[in-house]
């Protein structure tokens, strides 16, 4: 009987697949739920529709679309994955939080190869995890800032200094507003200028693993004069809104999406270009940027059918024809390679200045959560330090706050065991070796034993036959401690040192 | 002479005390007239926003400069008219409901001797301090599983406002309590049923406290929007005004809707403002009234 079910079960598993491999099969209505931004519902609606009369396959969509936007769409995704969009588009720094909360479908080998060559190279880049699976189909790529100006107040030579610009500013008793105070993802552009990075890395499910930051060092202290000097100014607002324009500024750094408002403000007087350089002790800086990509997910479905329909949907809509019509309706910059090299994309002026400054540009990739919150507040610090040595501290601050998040540095280890339930996954900072020491309460119990593990894994980085001193405190179980444990033989306070590979106890 | 002194002193005394009242008074008026200045400048604000029709961004001015009523007319172009529906609907559902709903309560609470009776209330007070918000996720799910969410959120909130609102009942029944029992023992004697003398002779004595209740019934369904956001995530025609209305202040969006995010607000204004100035008199009754005996 077993057998039987058996057999059936694996004939129907045969027949599904070989169903979901045959194209015909796909013909058929979906109802399907898409999420884009409100200014491109109308379009989507239509462009969908004009999908359901050319394709070849006899698909048809019954597409309800949703005005959610690209900056709240991870959110509302991980609400509720089931009830999300089936489509939807988001912001690139939004990958992480999607892959973790397994509300991206991966590309089939077919669309991978396929985004892979039609796409920019970054965007691709941008949605490759580290084991080379592609997980979403790159939107648009403009999303990064420049500088819009007003052509009445700052002449056009002087748009590439940034003194030079604050200068006019000054004399015209206008404003410069880029957001400083409140925001990271503009304060790193003085970071990126002088060649700063701050590099996450993820493994294959978009969990951070490490971090390589280098804003606390020589280069980050001439980012933090230059940024002082601006900072400092009198003229400077930190803002980021079009609105800045009708409240006094000459110049505003943003983006692609206040340009509309900012053309009908400033009308013919409207200057876009890529950002300044700044001085520091004689040496010219360009100022960097964040770069990102706006992005389309497919969500993971139940029905193989259906997800192979909506990922070829997904590459439609993401493809030359459907990116160009964007283009001319709402102005967004395709990330589709065909449509950046037609013309009326390749001669726009604001995606010419999008382009120029992603020359100095580091594309988003996946970042931690908390980093927005730990850098933001350089732009206070460095505007509140007086000397030098003020901006150091600031400096200083910030590693000290990255360094206190992030144990998930390859060299942190987890002193696993008794005394944190075995969690090798611990969040809170007790259990750490920081910088190879540790002081521990181990509370009385029947086994009051743990090892040394690399966070989120349990092999045995360090235990019982690498203690060198201390000896006395803990068991000797012999062959009866397979995993290398260090059992204590009794409840205590002890400071652990892991000095290379040698422990070292000591009962405090 | 002497009298004539005296006089001279008590009218000069008294001259002193009218300055100085009128000064008091100056000064209470003037504080009073800055602090609602400083009240009503956003609404003001607001209202004067919404008439702008120049551009849609956000100024640094506050009188328009070209006035008109584009932000009003564009607003029935979007779904605000929809978001304005859900929130009427809800709200008076929530109201009626959870009136009749409060005014049973306290009016058993009050009147009925019944055993559990005080262990109940403790146990209700108890169960109100816990904040609703920890029930979020959970009533998430729940009203997932009937269907009760996104583009169906309507009859899910009104169920969530109405569910535990028996529970408010303190205010009107200690109103209840400060009207005496004999006029319930007259009516019954002269055959009343306890519903009889509920709304023949209870509720007709009560109006404030009715009306209080009605009010804040309302106006919590009227102004919600972490539930309302939680409940009909993603789907525009699930949305209450002030989810719908904060979307328009998304960063891509704020340049173009910023004016007609103001004719929203003044649109969502004017019910609550027109209620209250209808009710304003028993609604301060209705507050202190409730006070006297818990």
């Amino acid at each position: 009987m077993k057998k039987l079910l058996a057999l059936v079960l694996s004939l129907s598993m045969l027949l599904s697949v070989c169903s979901f491999a045959s194209a015909d099969s796909l013909a058929g209505e979906y109802d399907i739920k898409i999420w884009v931004a409100n200014e491109i519902v109308d379009l989507t609606k239509q462009q969908v529709e004009d999908f359901n009369n050319t394709n070849e396959l006899g698909i048809k969509f019954n597409a309800t679309i949703e005005a959610v936007g690209e900056g709240d769409a991870a959110t509302q995704m991980v609400t509720d994955v089931e009830a999300g969009g089936d489509i939807f588009c988001f912001a690139q720094d939004q990958f992480s939080r999607l892959t973790e909360a397994g509300a991206l479908a991966k590309l089939g080998a077919g669309a991978a190869k396929n985004v892979t060559e039609s796409t920019d190279a970054d965007a691709v880049a941008a949605v490759t995890t580290g084991d080379g699976t592609l997980w979403a189909y790159p939107l648009t790529a403009d999303n990064g800032y420049f500088m819009y100006y007003d052509k009445s107040v700052i002449p056009e030579e002087d748009i590439d200094s940034m003194e030079k610009l604050i200068a006019d500013c000054e004399a015209a008793g206008k404003n410069f507003a880029f957001e400083m105070n409140t925001s990271a993802w503009y304060l790193a552009s003085f970071f990126f200028g002088t060649g700063c990075v701050s590099e996450w890395q993820t493994d294959d499910e978009g969990n951070f693993t490490s971090v390589h930051d280098t804003f606390n060092s020589d280069k980050g202290l001439i980012a933090a004069k230059g940024m002082q000097k601006l900072v400092t100014s009198p003229i400077h607002v930190s803002s980021s809104e079009a609105s800045a324009l009708a409240n006094g500024a000459a110049i505003v750094v943003t983006g692609t999406w206040a340009s509309s408002a900012i053309k009908e403000m400033l009308g013919d007087n409207m200057g876009v270009a890529d950002l300044p350089s700044f001085e520091v002790d004689g040496q010219e800086y360009h100022l960097g940027s964040f770069f990102g990509f706006k992005l389309m997910g497919v969500k993971p479905q139940v029905d193989p059918a259906k997800a192979a329909v909506l990922h070829r949907l997904a590459q439609y809509l993401t493809g030359a024809k459907c990116s160009l019509e964007r283009h001319a309706a709402v102005g967004w910059g395709p990330a589709n390679l065909e449509a950046q090299a037609d013309e009326s994309v390749a001669n726009d002026p604001i995606l010419k200045a999008v382009y120029e400054q992603k020359k100095y540009g580091q594309v988003q990739n996946a970042i931690h959560g908390s980093w927005w919150d730990i850098a933001k507040v350089i732009g206070d610090e460095v505007k509140a330090a007086t000397d030098e040595a003020g901006l150091k501290q600031a400096l200083q601050n910030y590693e000290d706050k990255m360094a206190s998040l992030f144990k998930l540095d390859a060299n942190a280890l987890l002193f696993v065991g008794a005394w944190n339930g075995w969690n090798n996954a611990d969040d809170t900072d007790t259990y750490y070796l920081k910088d190879g020491v540790l002081t521990l309460d181990v509370p009385e119990s029947d086994y009051m034993g743990g090892r040394i593990v690399k966070p989120g894994d349990w092999g045995t980085d360090k235990g019982f036959a690498q203690v060198v001193s201390g000896a006395e405190y803990i068991k000797d179980l012999g062959a009866d401690n397979p995993d290398n444990n260090i059992v204590f033989a009794e409840a205590g306070n002890y400071t652990i040192t892991l000095n290379g590979s040698e422990i070292t106890i000591v009962k405090n | 002479m002497s009298q004539n002194k005296t006089a001279g002193a008590v009218a000069k005394r008294h001259m002193g005390l009218k300055t100085s009242r009128r000064i008091g008074n100056t000064a209470i008026y003037i504080l009073l007239i800055a602090m609602s200045v400083i009240w009503l400048v956003p609404f003001i604000c607001i209202l004067l926003q919404s008439f702008r029709v120049e551009s849609t961004w956000q100024v640094g001015y506050v009188v328009p400069q070209k006035w008109g009523l584009d932000n009003y007319q564009n607003l029935f172009k979007t779904d605000f008219p929809r978001w304005y529906t859900n929130t009427f609907i809800a709200a008076l559902c929530t109201a009626v409901l959870q009136t009749v709903i409060v005014l049973c309560m306290s009016y058993t609470l009050s009147r009925f001797r019944f055993k559990m009776r005080q262990p109940l209330m403790r146990f209700m007070l108890i169960l109100g301090m816990f904040p609703g918000m920890l029930t979020m996720i959970i009533l998430y799910r729940v009203l997932k599983d009937l269907g009760m969410t996104q583009a169906n959120a309507v009859p899910g909130l009104i169920l969530v406002y109405v569910a535990s609102s028996g529970m408010g009942y303190y205010v009107s029944k200690g109103f209840f309590d400060t009207i005496p029992k004999s006029l319930d023992e007259a009516a019954r004697v002269d055959g009343a049923t306890r519903l009889q003398v509920l709304y023949k002779i209870i509720l007709p004595l009560s109006k404030p406290i009715v009306i209080y209740t009605i009010l804040t019934a309302f106006m919590g369904p009227w102004g919600d929007f972490v539930f309302a956001r939680y409940i009909s995530f993603g789907a525009s025609a699930g949305k209450n005004v002030a989810v719908g209305l904060y979307d328009w202040l998304s960063k891509d969006q704020i340049n173009k809707s910023y004016t007609m995010f103001c004719a929203g607000g003044v649109l969502v204004a004017i019910p609550v403002t027109i209620l209250f100035m209808c009710l304003q008199k028993y609604y301060v009754e209705g507050v202190t009234g409730g006070a006297v005996k818990g």
